[in-house]
């Protein structure tokens, strides 16, 4: 073994035992500080994974999104006991949330190149227009400033975005990867867990910090995208699809925790 | 002369397939009122919400009554229940996030009529914020 290669070990092993620590914080002192460590150190795993599914007609940071869920799930089931380093348990998980996501979703939708185009250069201007007139631009302003139609504005603002959401309808059934525990429950916790559904919120732990803190920004504080999008740094069309994209995912978690749960 | 309010009706699948069509439709809507980029994602949101939580099976009808500065949109009859119980329930407690939350945030006012049989039709307005 090179020195370079021993050095890669011992730095390899001494991030496993820093996550068992934190594993141990989480799951035996309930800390979640430690969870949301464990999110962070883990995040770029999740980059690494999403990346082999780029170009299959949904944004790359949609599908990190849909993979930190799985990361997410990872640690929260991780049991003490396991032999196994967090990364090799997360990465099934992560690749097993992304493929039920292509699934789920059929992206098989083609996208037309020009509006995939006018779609990439519409937040760059909505920046722009925002900045210049002080307010969200409208529709024609955009338009205007693409020198294109309003109906191609409107038209491309729905590339990428264009995910089915989820219905309160949709149940288990047809799925073989689904967890034997999604697929309990008579008809009282059937009905019990129906009231729940107009409440997000025991969903909502199962974001990302920053999803968590847009949703936060937006509904508790009532902040416009356009000032979210200021404070985390991200364009204004970012922000909304984000946010669309977690009040989903929080559906469906939803709907895939176990009765009781919620 | 077209006197205000126009007004669109529309009747759509409930299926998944068919709501980046409703957006689609809200925006072109929103779009003929110079609503701003912010202001028709909002009310997309509202919708897109609301529809999540109607199932998948049958259609369902909405309109969009058009004013010169505003869209009052009416959506249902929905037969969810416990979106009915969500929505006429009084404020949501703080930190929650529910229904009436969002919808609280993104449009100016909402209301629910009983549309007969347990089943309810759920009234939107979003208002053109001032130039």
């Amino acid at each position: 073994m090179s020195a370079s290669q021993r050095r890669s070990a011992v730095s390899s092993e001494k991030a496993r035992e820093e996550d068992r620590a934190l594993l141990r914080r989480y799951h035996e002192g309930g800390d979640t500080t430690a969870r949301e460590e464990l999110i962070e150190r883990h995040l770029p795993l999740v980059r690494s994974l999403a990346r082999r599914y780029a170009g299959r007609g949904e944004s790359l940071e949609d599908i990190e999104q849909v993979g930190a869920i799985g990361l997410i799930k990872a640690i929260d089931r991780f049991e003490l006991e396991r032999e196994v380093s967090l990364a090799t348990y997360a990465t099934p998980n992560v690749v097993g949330e992304i493929k039920r996501h292509f699934r789920d979703k059929g992206w098989a939708i083609r996208v037309p190149r020009a509006l995939q185009e006018l779609n990439a250069s519409m937040s760059g201007a909505i920046e722009r227009l925002t900045g210049r007139l002080g307010r969200s631009p409208s529709i024609a302003e955009i338009a205007e400033e693409l020198k294109t139609t309003p109906e191609e504005v409107l038209e491309a603002m729905e590339v990428g975005s264009a995910y089915s959401t989820v219905s309160l309808s949709t149940g288990p059934g047809g799925d073989e990867e689904l967890d034997p525990l999604e697929t309990i429950g008579g008809e009282d916790e059937e009905f019990e867990r129906s009231e729940d559904r107009a409440a997000l919120e025991p969903a909502l732990d199962r974001l990302p910090p920053r999803e968590r803190e847009i949703l936060r920004m937006r509904f508790e504080e009532g902040l416009p995208q356009t000032q979210i999008a200021q404070r985390v740094g991200l364009s204004q069309m970012h922000v909304s699809r984000l946010i669309r994209k977690s009040l989903s995912i929080m559906r469906e978690e939803l709907l895939r925790l176990p009765p009781g749960a919620a | 002369m077209t006197e205000l309010p126009e007004r669109i009706d529309l009747e759509a699948p409930l299926s998944g397939d068919f709501q980046a069509v409703v957006r689609l439709i809200i925006g072109g809507i929103a779009e003929r009122v110079d609503f701003a980029f912010e202001e028709i994602d909002d009310l997309q949101l509202a919708v897109e919400r609301l529809l999540a939580e109607a199932g998948q099976v049958g259609s369902v009808h909405m309109s969009f009554e058009v004013g010169e500065a505003s869209i009052r949109t009416r959506v249902g009859p929905l037969s969810e229940t416990a979106v009915a119980d969500a929505l006429r329930d009084g404020d949501a407690p703080p930190g929650q996030l529910t229904l009436r939350r969002i919808l609280q945030t993104v449009v100016d006012s909402f209301g629910v009529e009983d549309a007969g049989g347990g089943a309810i039709v759920v009234r939107l307005e979003k208002l053109k914020g001032m130039p």
